[in-house]
């Protein structure tokens, strides 16, 4: 059990479902809770939260919270959570919510500015949570959690309640959150994309038992993995922003280079790493580069190998970035058969289409 | 064979009707101290009267006062207050002579002390804590009370000690739950076969306070009703009056 | 004004002013706990209870008055545990009435406050907790301010039911003028010795009061509708 490890063996029984999970979660970077309702994701959180109390032991970076002897109740965990609904106190202003927690945590004396400036919400703190539509009270639920300087942060669903351009605007802070913190946030959802965009481990959950728990790289990769169920294939990259030449931006991955338009990706700064996720049915193969086609991206790779796809008459090709990074290709049957694609084969990757920051079509 | 069912039908329901016409009904008011006395009487008086009921109703004397001022129908009224009646003949409700038939009296009562020992200085005793009356701004008992304990000269030791009750069965209660230690009830109360058990009394002195004449009277709305009448006539036969004297319904000259 | 009423009568008024005010405090105090655990508990005894937290709803005023004499007398349970404490027994006291008051007025504080709480719900105090509130904590700085208008109804209802209360101060109180002789209790009396225009003015004088009291309770109630 190193001590930088979240470390669990909880038994929770209730009466129609019981939850047994013996996992070490990593202690540092966003570790995504996936699975469908009922697979007793939230039910793990509240139990990492204290606000269940199942049987077993609980270690935090060698702190034990929870073992034989002793269960160390939710108010004296240095923790920080936020709600699927904000779950605000409606008789404070938002001012007086983040005020709350900070006053109770001793850090009277911290100031909440950056906090307030990274959520943006500058221009509600002396609202009622009454007056704030539901991305805001998202928002300043963040924010409250945040104001506790805690040493882990739990997030239930924080996306779920709210509609597509909502989502789209909360997004960002939560990326800057998983940038500009150094601490391990557990990150509860069902939705793939927000995994794909967020997380850097994943555990995926079911009927109360942990199926898999893997960095974000390795679970994309699995064909059969639960994150695409029935849907194309995603591959997550990283890459690195650098200048802008034309209006083209240029991300070098792998010492090739893919361009996209640069007001596609408002927040790539030459120097950073970004995150992109190519669909599979995006990326077609050649075996030769092509410079007489309009495709611009197109990045060389080894082919590791060929599985089913979800549709019948189509494969998903696995292929290998330079720098090890996995590129997933969705193609026919036929098409395979005929360019005579087998593990080992160098080919080029055609990628159509770049998701970056910002867009939420995956 | 028909024809002969309907005669003897109607034959019987004249029969029926005959009868109902001579048979009366009384409605009396009477005061809530006379419950098992006007029973007695009552029963005596059904047994020698068959054809008439009487229906009695027992209460305060001075609702019943109200009640009857506002044409309540009430055949005959029994008062515990001789003023009540009085009252109703100013305003011409009454038909007849105002008939007494007691003196109220009061005695001591205790169902923890002797009370047969006592006499009205004991009460300034400390061991006596509370001592029980009926409320003498309304209850005639009550004000009889309060003026026997002035007449005995130890009212300035007794006031402080007084809670009152609202009518005498409630003081006689207030004594048995304990919470009064002595308590000043109606001679009729006490020899209730319900309270004659669980105490003795002491009998005060009728000349320590002003007489307490009850009386009965029959009302406007009884004037034309032959057994009301019969039955105030036989309230003052010997049979009646030996049954009120048990209940300790006495008139002066009559024997305790 | 004071010409309108006797010393007397204003004696009563101010004594059941005292009373039901005295009651309300008590009931505020009383009452949270029992709400609290009302509202939150699972447990199988929450029904039996809540029942018996309700009787006084049911129940004729003079049953229970008639009761509270028994018990509170030197035969009766709590009149023991007045005797064991050294205290001066209930019943014609002030503060008997108020102990009487407590069990009468009780659902009428602890049904607002019940359903207020359970309006609160577990979200919040959960929230609490994960803010580092301990359960103390959580309850004084979320639950109650939440709460608060179940406070002021069951205050209001407290206060006005006693203010009314009859049957159960006839039965043990004894009618004392400055202890225990409340403004219901006079205008009885003077219904009983026929002194109806001294009822009339009491009662005018008491109706005039207990409506200029909800009236500025009601008002100064928050409005959910106003932001």
């Amino acid at each position: 059990m190193a001590a930088d490890t979240i470390d669990l063996d909880l038994t929770l029984r209730w009466p129609e479902f019981t939850l047994r999970v013996a996992q070490s979660l990593p202690g540092r970077g966003v570790t995504a809770l996936f699975g469908h309702s009922g697979s007793g994701k939230t039910t793990l959180l509240r139990c990492v939260a204290g606000l269940e109390r199942p049987q077993g032991t609980l270690r935090f970076k060698g702190q034990s919270w929870q073992d034989g002897n002793i269960f160390l109740p939710a108010y004296k965990r240095p923790l920080g959570y936020v709600f699927q609904d904000a779950n605000l106190f409606p008789h404070l202003s938002v001012r007086g919510n983040l005020r709350y927690g900070m006053k109770r945590a001793g850090r009277g004396m911290v100031r909440i500015d950056d906090i307030v400036e990274l959520l943006g919400i500058g221009h509600l703190l002396e609202r009622k949570p009454a007056r704030l539509s539901g991305g805001e009270r998202q928002r300043v639920g963040i924010a409250r959690a945040l104001a506790l300087q805690p040493q882990l942060l739990l997030m239930d669903e924080p996306l779920s309640a709210l509609d597509i351009k909502r989502k789209q605007e909360i997004l960002p802070y939560l990326e800057r959150l998983h940038n500009e913190l150094d601490i391990p946030i557990l990150y509860v959802t069902h939705a793939p994309a927000e995994v794909l965009r967020l997380a850097d481990h994943v555990v995926m959950m079911g009927g109360g038992q942990v199926q898999a728990s893997l960095p974000l790289r390795e679970a994309v990769a699995q064909p059969d993995s639960p994150l695409f169920a029935g849907q194309s294939h995603v591959a997550v990259i990283q890459a690195r922003a650098e200048e802008a030449t034309d209006g083209l931006r240029r991300l070098q991955v792998a010492g090739q280079w893919l361009r996209v338009p640069e007001d596609a990706c408002s927040s790539c700064q030459p120097g950073k790493t970004m995150r992109l996720q190519l669909a599979a049915r995006d990326v077609s193969i050649s075996l030769l580069h092509l410079p007489e086609i309009s495709i611009n991206n197109q990045l060389q790779a080894r082919v590791v190998d060929i599985a089913p796809a979800a549709h019948p008459v189509n494969v998903l090709v696995r292929l290998e970035l330079g720098d090890g990074q996995l590129l997933f290709a969705e193609i026919t049957r036929a098409s395979r058969e005929r360019l005579e694609l087998h593990p080992g084969m160098l080919v080029w990757a055609l990628v159509k289409a770049v998701a970056l920051a910002g867009d939420m079509t995956a | 064979m028909f024809k002969r069912c309907q005669h003897l039908i109607i034959g019987a329901a004249l029969a029926l009707g005959m009868a109902s016409a001579y048979a009366e009904k009384v409605t009396i008011a009477a005061a809530a101290d006379l419950k098992y006395a006007m029973a007695d009487v009552a029963q005596a008086f059904e047994k020698s009267h068959p054809n008439d009921k009487l229906d009695i109703v027992y209460g305060s004397s001075g609702k019943a006062l109200t009640q009857i001022q506002q044409g309540a129908p009430y055949d005959l009224y029994f008062s515990a207050d001789i003023d009540y009646p009085r009252e109703l003949e100013k305003a011409g409700l009454v038909v007849g002579k105002i008939t007494p038939y007691a003196f109220g009296r009061i005695v001591l009562w205790s169902t923890t002390m002797d009370a047969s020992k006592m006499t009205l200085q004991s009460l300034a005793n400390p061991d006596i804590k509370h001592i029980a009356i009926a409320n003498p701004k309304h209850a005639p008992y009550g004000m009889r009370a309060v003026e026997a304990i002035k007449s005995a000269g130890v009212w300035d030791q007794v006031e402080p000690k007084l809670v009152y009750a609202e009518t005498v069965p409630h003081a006689a209660q207030l004594v048995e739950s304990g919470n009064a230690q002595v308590a000043v009830l109606s001679l009729s109360l006490v020899l209730n076969p319900q309270i004659a058990s669980k105490g003795k009394y002491w009998l005060i002195p009728d000349k320590l306070h002003q007489p307490l004449e009850q009386a009965y009277a029959i009302t406007q709305h009884g004037e034309h009703n032959a057994a009301a009448k019969a039955f105030a006539q036989y309230m003052a036969q010997p049979e009646a009056r030996a049954i009120m004297q048990r209940y300790g319904f006495v008139l002066p000259g009559e024997a305790k | 004004m004071s010409l309108l009423l006797t010393a007397e009568d204003w004696q009563t008024i101010g004594l059941t002013i005292k009373l039901a005010g005295t009651v309300t405090l008590c009931l505020f105090v009383v009452g949270t706990p029992i709400a609290w655990w009302l509202g939150r508990t699972a447990s199988r005894l929450k029904g039996p209870i809540g029942a018996v937290v309700a009787l006084p709803l049911v129940l004729p005023p003079s049953v229970l008055g008639f009761y509270l004499l028994l018990a509170m007398g030197p035969y009766g349970f709590i009149g023991h545990f007045t005797n064991w404490l050294g205290v001066h027994p209930l019943p014609f006291t002030f503060w008997g009435l108020v102990v009487a008051s407590t069990f009468y007025s009780l659902p009428f504080m602890v049904q607002p406050l019940q359903n207020a709480f359970e309006a609160v719900g577990d979200k919040p105090l959960e929230a609490a907790a994960t803010l580092r509130a301990s359960p103390w904590d959580a309850f004084f700085s979320v639950a109650l301010p939440m709460a608060l208008p179940g406070f002021l109804t069951g205050g209001i209802l407290t206060f006005a039911h006693t203010v009314g209360e009859f049957g159960v101060v006839l039965m043990i109180g004894g009618n004392l003028p400055g202890e225990t002789r409340v403004a219901s209790v006079q205008i009885y009396d003077h219904v009983e010795a026929m002194e109806y225009a001294g009822a009339h003015r009491l009662s005018a004088v008491m109706l005039v009061f207990s409506f200029l009291v909800l009236l500025g309770l009601y008002a100064w109630r928050p409005n959910p509708k106003k932001a």
